[in-house]
């Protein structure tokens, strides 16, 4: 009896947990993230994925439409996951249970679901007609670099849902809790509503403004035309100034002489935004803020699980 | 001017009111002249100490904000953001401020419209309620700050210690269990000293509150107390990574899964609770063994979530009895279950128990299974609101002693009158603290 006996460690039971969680996925009803993804993905992609790629504007409107859908794809997948279980979790945690072996196993199984959601919103966007450039930053194909984004993006919010379902007690909280998670990461993307002051330092702690910022990189936004200052200008064609239609004559001067394409390249020079940066090392950096963003809220959710002996009967 | 004077003659007003009707609980009074801490105190008088905490938290953030707001201009993008935050934290305050006169009015036994009196008047409706003789507490709430009431004094107490004890079986002597509560620390559980032979079933008995649950989490090492317990010779304090794995604890409600099959709930069970050498012939075995155990096989296909109610809670108690532990706690296993299948769950716990472990159940309905017990723990709260022993030995010295036929009319006895017992728990707990002190007289001659 006086015999030290070893038990399961961290790893194992990490294994576990992941079998469970893969047995939820088919019992628990959590495969119906996929085809709400694809639903999600194919009502975006037809708003905005016209002019996605093709212009400043439409590449921005688009790439802040894809970060909105990681996002919320990100924070369905495991808002409820933990504090939906958490008084068994409590019973486990007395029992011998790891909280970093479950939240371990919740991170694995949530890399999954987030693998499978990027590669249907990909696969949708590639059916719904979207032309995606060829040339990607960091492995060659652009789709490669675009879908690491996109992972990396849905699998922060899932992250950042992981740790509010780590912290509340039940799931009506959670669920109340994350409309104004996604108000604060939209808001806070700087894509929405531009900011200014102390607000833009907020926006460093949003996956919406990294995951914006990497997509529009990617996407040469830069190097795009701007159809905004053409589109103004065509709205006051018919104004006259002394019997005469001025704007209208340089409207159709422009056309007739084929200049309105390098007209759109340049007005987009002038709105070049220095954080979109057609780079390498910015799309990097704005993955190391991802990583960082999906680091510190999975070691939060263990933190905050580790008080579950706390929670009253 | 005459507003400052008038805004000071109004606080002076409302803090006296208040300041008697915190007498008026057995508090003290001079906590209402202190800014900030009225609410709280009112709180703690009325038994809402979380609300009442919630208060105190709020007060000092609001006055942290207003002394941050004077030196910001409101005009500025910070000061604007200064008044939004106090109307944020300004509104949950009143909320729990609102609470915690609900709480006076209970205990005052005044009708609610006394709040909206509170509110529309804050000078006059405490003072009314604090100089008239004829608002009385109907119940006090809380401990009075300056005494301690009810049962012996700790020291006579912990002299009583059980002097059967041995390396067998589980030994407990818990000196006090208490709870720190903004830096008040609240006694939970005291003196409370009993061995248990191996082999034994035992029912935990008492009323709500009586600190049930608290003693099983303290015994099991869960929520450590001042104390000093023993399985089988071994401290579960000093070795609880170890001891853990050979305590069962099966919670009131069924803690499981209900989208997994059973099979794979008790083999994940045995996979977390299992030492690692045990290889997958032998845990499959045991799996078998439990649910053979508690008449659960030929039932393992298909989710937990399909199974009955008296199989869920098999179910549940399978995932502990797995590790085979030493020790195995119940905390109301009947519950849910009609009287045909809360017997037959009893008698496996039985035969659980006469393989040599010590079972502990809590239940509420003790009479129909009350011959399967071999001992029974009853706890009782005494006039402080602390937990404590009141009778520990066999049912029919229980009935004996309570002079009362049944479990249920033991519980009757030691329950306070507002909960409908007879508050007899003080005479209990002081009459068993003499019998085990006599007991003692006798063993050391």
């Amino acid at each position: 009896m006086d015999e030290k006996l070893r038990y399961r460690g961290r790893i194992a039971q990490t294994g576990i947990y992941l079998k469970k969680l893969m047995r939820m996925f088919v019992y628990q009803n959590d495969w119906k993230a996929l085809p709400m993804a694809a639903l999600i993905a194919g009502l975006v992609t037809f708003a905005v994925g016209g002019s996605l790629f093709k212009t400043q504007e439409g590449t921005l409107s688009g790439c802040f439409a894809l970060v909105c859908v990681c996002i919320w794809n990100g924070f369905f997948n495991s808002i409820q996951s933990v504090c939906r279980e958490r008084p068994v979790v409590k019973r486990e945690h007395r029992g011998g249970m790891h909280v970093s072996s479950y939240i371990a196993a919740h991170m694995i199984y949530q890399a999954v679901l987030c693998i499978l959601q990027t590669a249907i919103l990909l696969w949708i966007c590639r059916q719904a007609g979207i032309a995606f450039p060829k040339e990607g930053l960091i492995f060659g194909p652009f789709l490669m670099d675009f879908g690491v984004s996109m992972f990396l993006i849905t699998y922060a919010a899932d992250m950042m849902s992981l740790a509010i379902s780590s912290l509340v007690h039940s799931t009506t909280t959670a669920m109340t809790v994350m409309p104004f998670m996604l108000i604060f990461q939209l808001i806070f993307s700087g894509g929405l509503v531009r900011l200014e002051g102390p607000a833009v330092k907020l926006t460093n702690v949003t996956a919406a403004k990294w995951g914006l910022q990497n997509l529009c990189a990617l996407s040469d936004y830069n190097n795009q035309p701007m159809v905004t200052l053409w589109n103004t200008i065509w709205k006051f064609r018919a104004m006259e100034i002394d019997g005469q239609r001025p704007i209208k004559m340089m409207t159709d001067y422009i056309a007739e002489n084929d200049m309105r394409d390098q007209l759109l390249l340049e007005s987009g020079q002038y709105n070049m935004n220095p954080d979109y940066a057609f780079d390498a090392l910015n799309v990097l950096k704005c993955w190391g803020a991802l990583l960082l963003i999906i680091l510190v809220f999975a070691c939060l959710s263990v933190v905050l699980l580790e008080f579950i002996d706390r929670d009253r009967r | 001017m005459p507003s400052t004077i008038f805004n000071i003659v109004s606080w002076f007003l409302s803090s006296l009111g208040i300041a008697l009707i915190l007498k008026k609980c057995g508090q003290r009074g001079w906590y209402a002249f202190i800014p900030g801490l009225r609410y709280y105190r009112l709180g703690i008088a009325c038994g809402r100490e979380p609300d009442a905490l919630k208060c105190l938290v709020l007060e000092i953030v609001m006055q942290l904000l207003s002394v941050c707001s004077r030196f910001v201009g409101s005009d500025e993008t910070q000061g604007r953001f200064l008044l939004l935050l106090q109307l944020f934290f300004g509104i949950i305050l009143v909320v729990f401020e609102i609470r915690v006169l609900v709480g006076i009015c209970q205990i005052f036994g005044l009708r609610r419209r006394w709040i909206f009196f509170w509110i529309l008047l804050p000078s006059f409706a405490p003072l009314v309620l604090g100089c008239r003789k004829k608002y009385q507490p109907v119940h006090i709430a809380s401990v009075p700050d300056d005494e301690y009431v009810g049962g012996l004094a700790p020291a006579e107490l912990s002299a009583a210690v059980d002097a059967d004890e041995s390396d067998d079986g589980l030994v407990v002597h818990v000196r006090a269990r208490t709870a720190k509560n903004f830096g008040k620390t609240r006694y939970l559980l005291k003196d409370i000293n009993l061995t248990v032979p191996n082999g034994s079933l035992v029912l935990l008995l008492g009323g709500s509150g009586a600190g049930k649950t608290t003693l099983v989490n303290a015994v099991t090492g869960y929520e450590k107390a001042d104390a000093d317990v023993r399985l089988n010779g071994k401290d579960i304090y000093n070795n609880y990574d170890e001891m853990k794995y050979r305590i069962g604890f099966a919670p009131q409600q069924d803690l499981l899964r209900m989208n997994d099959t059973v099979t794979k709930t008790l083999n994940d069970a045995a996979l977390l609770r299992l030492p690692a050498g045990v290889s997958a012939k032998e845990r499959r075995a045991k799996i078998e063994s439990v649910m053979d155990t508690l008449g659960l096989s030929g039932r393992q296909d298909g989710l937990v979530a399909k199974k009955s109610g008296g199989q869920k809670k098999r179910i549940s108690i399978g995932m502990e009895l797995i590790s085979d532990p030493d020790l195995f706690i119940l905390d109301e296993p009947d519950s849910g279950l009609d009287g045909v299948i809360a017997r037959e769950l009893f008698e496996r716990l039985r035969a659980v128990a006469d393989e040599g472990k010590i079972v502990i159940a809590i239940t509420h309905t003790p009479d129909r299974v009350a011959d399967l017990f071999d001992k029974v723990i009853v706890l009782a709260r005494d006039s402080g609101k602390v937990g404590r022993l009141a009778f520990y030995g066999s049912p029919e010295e229980a009935k004996a002693f309570f002079s009362k036929d049944s479990m249920e009319r033991i519980v009757m006895a030691i329950n306070s009158r507002s909960e409908g017992g007879e508050g007899r728990a003080d005479e209990f707990i002081e009459k068993y603290a003499q019998l085990t002190m006599e007991k003692e007289a006798v063993c050391h001659g």
